[in-house]
């Protein structure tokens, strides 16, 4: 057969496919504007986060650490002559006005930003307006404080006038998570205030604007040359624009991921509405294949003539669902503005309509495999006998075609998610499922096969409804499986965001501490104790806590560990959920808080040696799974640097912590009669009445402005926030699967129509009423929601048991109402999608159907 | 009866047995056969004799439970699916009682169909011939739906003769006609097995159309019941 014949056979055998188009397109469409949605949306903020990233690093290069870059730094030496440095320090604290706010403030010193804009209030470089004695402040601080342009705030305890309003800045995404407004202020006002005592909370970066010599391309080498020349640069991380914002390009990553899944499962669920399709227009098909073959057509001719017409379909079905989602995509800024920066969108993304194309047609060819297989088994003396017998099936065939389909959904699951591991588990979850639901809706049709109707209580549409149902060839098993799907993943979500929030809003046990004062002077510790009695705080506990750095373990020194862990980690081709070697660094060259005391608190509990055993050695209790990033054991030494003198503790315990009781706890808590003589700070947590905590800041604010309240209760319901609108914005993209399987519940509803209207004149004609044979429909349709809400909503449970107390390790809560509303709105979501494809059937005056017989 | 040297479908001992009810049915029982070239052999019978059964089977449509059907000399019986069609494609016509036309294919394009899959580089000339020969010559661009039984019928009959099949096999070829169609049918499909010289097989419950065969097979029961050679009708006299 040449490529000509093939294509103009092609061509006009599609003639009588038009009919069945509008289907197909809908059930495809629906996955593919998903998967267009979330790809072109991760792919957007990527490109918009790569090409905004000089803008929101404000640098070409970085330089973060809890120490200050040394000032003697020599650039020039480091072979990056002409380039230009700016040192931020980055803290957060409390200003005071008529009463107080949390803000962070950034202390400059030099030019800032060197990229992007940061918009101000006056229009005048920053640097002019910063002085001794004045700040900038960010616009929700005036509104928060009821302040203008011009008014005193105090900040560390020093007034400061407000010289002007930042209005936005390069390096703060819209999106992105803060404690509080910004305060920028000078080196020479940072001076002035009490703020940079020994042991306080300070980030320090270094930005570096390279000269104009240096390329794009030699980049790197720039940030080799700088960690040359630094001395310790173990304790210090340098990026580049180009990596920068890594944990905003690692969410967009797993967000595209996650999501991506989430996609290709409604697309999935579209797929067996094509299956459906292609199975009912093959159907029609058959007495034209059998002509086919007996003029001569062989079944290897046949079979591609099928598939290629599958494929176009598949083609129009994923354009439309490109167009669908690309105006998703640009929706999506506007519905979710709290979670997706605006200002980093870029809508244009060919790889994401590609992605979505190939997608498409995949799953269109692929979920069609099996209908056409059927096409080589069509016997040619159908054409002159219908009831001839199908020609044998190949055993090869069957399980060709199922292994096919299996390895094609693997494919994309893993193309979907670039992981080889999450995949597979995808392709293994969703075929269990698929399997389980299918199960389900044949064993309750062959019960309900099985029930005796006949004696049923009930009117008549009612056993009418039921015997619909265990119909056999009804389409009903592929609908239930479809909308359980659905019901699953949109169920299956909700049930883990509302317990994660509920886990936020009620972990705080009842005699939790309400809030936590950072950063207190041991000389500030009494007037600091006699504020909180004063407010009537009913419970305040307070340790010491001492700032170190590890330098040796097992005497190993603590740089050659840390160069060994980022050898490790860079080594890493997959990302694993644990970034066991990343946690390991991060451990070995953060500063470390020790603390001291004689005995554990409650609930500390000792899982391995005995607390302050060894009276010939300093002793330190280290909490288990940081002994573990840290690579430590019982007798392990541990060298510390204790703002410069050293110190070494024997390990002689291990001990679990249960931090959800919000308590005061430490990985490291040295013995007694150790550290009692080092410089130190206090922290402190108490419980306050409520409403009491804006006086007792505005308080400590005025007396200690050093000392920072951070209020527990308020952090949680930002975080609860922030994963309400996540939950919010995934139940969205679930609903794509519930609309794929309300698109193949109508499907199989039109499929059979003529046959449904042949049942509505019968009936009509044997006396019932419309609303009677509206009513028998609406128990059929019922019945299916019901049951595939049902099977959903199990396996939507089982689901999120699992993600909760294996993923989360939070105690599993049922939660009723969710799974009733799941219910309810599946059954209401069927019968509506099932009248409303049958509205025409019910029309119909019985003679109509009765004649054309 | 005359032996036939060098026959163009030889039967020999064919048997088809079909399940039915947990039971065997015999359809065709031990039928030996054999037809010349360009002959016009009637096969006849009452519902359920078998005729169809055997013209599937001279077609390969249909596997024989056991026996030999041999085509110009080659047996058929145990060529694959591809090898049965590719034998269809360049040696059998059909025409069917239910005319069998592709509902997405125009007229014209039907009658085309054959030809392309043989790769026949006059198939538009020769479309337009036969087109012509059968009366519709102005209706080529319409599609079945468009056509009355009849003219659907004159299409398959131009099909069937278009890729000029040594053997064509017509199913009750009048069966869904009317009589004053059934005869145009008939005067069309005998001239052109004249004119093409093709061996042609017709099946019909109707003596009157069998009349105008060279021979005659009765069926009955699955078996051959007789055989007979009488004075041919013309179309014309036939069904008046």
């Amino acid at each position: 057969m040449s490529p000509r014949f093939f294509w103009n056979t092609l061509i006009r055998e599609s003639r009588g496919a038009r009919g069945r188009l509008a289907f197909f397109v809908a059930c495809l469409s629906v996955g593919v504007a998903a998967v267009v949605a979330v790809a072109g949306m991760s792919a957007s903020l990527d490109e918009g986060v790569r090409s905004e990233a000089r803008q929101l690093l404000a640098a070409d290069l970085a330089i973060e650490g809890r120490r200050p870059v040394p000032p003697g730094l020599d650039l020039a030496k480091a072979g990056l002559a002409g380039a230009q440095r700016t040192d931020l320090k980055e803290m957060v604290t409390v200003v005071l006005a008529k009463t107080s706010q949390v803000v962070e403030l950034r202390v400059v010193q030099g030019e800032y930003p060197f990229y992007g804009n940061l918009e101000l209030r006056p229009r005048r470089p920053l640097s002019e307006l910063l002085g001794p004695e004045s700040v900038v402040v960010g616009s929700e601080l005036l509104s928060n404080l009821g302040l203008r342009q011009g008014d005193t705030l105090r900040v560390g305890g020093a007034p400061f006038r407000i010289a002007g309003v930042v209005l936005s800045e390069p390096d703060r995404v819209s999106v992105s998570f803060t404690i509080g407004p910004r305060v920028f202020m000078s080196a020479a006002g940072l001076a002035r205030t009490q703020l940079e005592g020994r042991g306080s909370r300070v980030g320090h970066r270094t930005l570096i604007k390279l000269p104009p010599s240096f390329s794009a391309e030699q980049l790197a080498t720039a940030k080799e040359r700088l960690e040359k020349a630094l001395a310790d640069s173990t304790f210090y991380r340098i990026e580049t624009y180009k990596e920068a914002q890594p944990a905003l390009r690692n969410s967009i990553d797993r967000v595209d991921r996650f999501l991506g899944l989430v996609a290709l499962l409604s697309l999935f669920v579209g797929g067996i509405g094509v299956a459906q399709s292609v199975r009912a227009w093959l159907a029609s098909r058959l007495d034209a294949i059998a002509v086919l073959k007996c003029l001569g057509m062989r079944p290897r001719e046949i079979f591609p003539l099928y598939l290629g017409q599958t494929a176009l379909l598949g083609l129009a079905g994923s354009l439309v669902g490109i167009v669908l989602g690309s105006a998703v995509q640009l929706a999506l800024p506007s519905l979710f503005p709290d979670l997706i920066p605006a200002e980093l969108v870029r809508p244009w993304q060919p790889t994401a309509l590609l992605r979505g194309l190939g997608l498409g047609v995949g799953v269109a060819v692929l979920f069609s495999l099996p209908s056409l297989s059927t096409v080589l088994r069509v016997p040619p003396a159908r054409v002159l006998r219908r009831d001839a017998e199908p020609l044998p099936s190949h055993r090869w065939a069957t399980a060709a075609t199922l292994i096919v389909l299996g390895t094609g959904i693997w494919a994309m699951a893993t193309a979907q998610s670039r992981s080889l591991d999450l995949g597979s588990r995808f392709t293994a979850g969703v075929v269990l499922v698929t399997a389980v639901l299918a199960g389900a809706a044949l064993l309750i049709s062959w019960m309900v096969r099985r029930l005796p109707r006949e004696s049923l209580p009930g009117r008549v549409w009612m056993r009418h409804g039921l015997a619909a149902l265990a119909r056999p060839g009804a389409g009903t098993v592929s609908a239930i499986v479809a909308l359980g799907l659905g019901v699953l993943v949109v169920l299956g979500m909700s049930l883990v965001e509302r317990r994660l929030s509920n886990q936020l809003a009620t972990a705080i046990p009842p005699d939790a501490p309400s809030a936590f004062l950072i950063d207190i002077q041991p000389a500030q510790w009494q007037g600091v104790h006699e504020i909180l009695r004063r407010q009537g705080a009913s419970r305040v506990d307070s340790v010491p806590v001492i700032m170190a750095r590890v330098s040796a373990i097992d005497g190993r020194a603590v740089e050659q560990l840390a160069a060994q862990a980022e050898a490790r980690r860079k080594k890493q081709e997959e990302e694993k959920p644990e970034d066991r070697e990343g946690a390991r660094r991060w451990a070995l060259t953060r500063e470390q808080r020790l603390t001291y005391m004689k005995e554990l608190p409650a609930d500390n509990r000792i899982v391995e040696g005995k607390l302050w055993s060894d009276p010939k050695r300093a002793e330190v209790s280290v909490e288990k799974e940081f002994a573990d990033d840290l690579g430590l054991k019982l007798g392990s030494k541990i060298r510390f640097d204790v703002q410069g003198v050293p110190l070494e503790l024997t390990v002689t315990s291990l001990r679990t912590v249960d931090w959800q009781t919000f308590g005061i706890n430490f990985f490291l808590v040295v013995e007694p009669g150790v550290l009692e003589k080092a410089p130190q700070l206090r922290l402190a947590a108490t419980r306050l009445p409520r409403g009491s905590e804006q006086k007792v800041q505005d308080a400590l604010a005025a007396a200690y402005p050093n000392v920072t309240l951070i209020r527990v209760r308020e952090v949680l319901e930002k975080i609860s926030g922030v994963l309400a609108r996540i939950g919010v914005g995934i139940r969205f993209l679930g609903g794509f699967t519930v609309l794929a399987g309300i698109a193949i519940l109508g499907g199989a509803v039109s499929a059979g129509s003529a046959r449904r209207g042949r049942e509505v004149a019968l009936l009509k004609t044997l006396g019932m009423t419309r609303p009677g044979v509206a009513g028998a429909f609406a128990v059929e349709y019922a019945l299916i929601g019901l049951v595939a809400g049902l099977i959903g909503a199990a396996g939507a449970t089982v689901l999120a048991y699992m993600v909760v107390t294996r993923g989360f390790e939070l105690p599993w809560e049922l939660q009723a109402w969710p799974v009733a509303v799941a219910l309810g709105g599946a059954v209401l979501l069927a019968v509506g999608a099932g009248l409303a494809a049958s509205a025409r059937a019910l029309e119909r005056r019985p003679i109509e159907v009765l004649r054309a017989e | 009866m005359d032996q036939i040297t060098n026959p163009r479908i030889d039967i020999q001992s064919l048997t088809r047995r079909l399940p039915s009810g947990g039971r065997e049915l015999t359809i065709l029982d031990r039928i030996d056969l054999a037809i010349g070239p360009g002959e016009f052999v009637a096969v006849l019978g009452p519902s359920g004799s078998g005729k169809s059964t055997l013209l599937a089977l001279m077609a390969g449509l249909d596997r024989p439970t056991s026996g030999e059907i041999r085509i110009d000399g080659e047996p058929i019986q145990d060529l694959s699916e591809d090898g049965l069609a590719l034998l269809r494609r360049r040696k059998i016509g059909f025409v069917f009682q239910s005319f069998q036309l592709l509902g997405n294919l125009t007229a014209r394009e039907n009658v085309l169909l054959p030809m392309e899959l043989l790769g026949l580089s006059d198939a538009p000339a020769r479309a337009t011939e036969l087109l012509a020969a059968v009366g519709l010559q102005d209706r080529g661009h319409h599609y079945p739906s468009q056509l009355s039984g009849g003219e659907q019928q004159r299409v398959a009959l131009a099909r069937a003769f278009a890729t000029r099949p040594a053997i064509l096999l017509a199913d009750e070829p009048t069966g869904n006609l009317d009589g004053a169609t059934g005869r145009k049918i008939l005067e069309i499909l005998t001239g052109l097995w004249r004119s093409e010289g093709t061996t042609l097989v017709l099946v019909t419950h109707d003596p009157a159309v069998a009349a105008l065969a060279d021979r005659r097979i009765h069926l009955l029961d699955g078996r051959i019941e007789k055989e007979e050679t009488a004075a041919k009708l013309q179309p014309a006299e036939v069904l008046s």
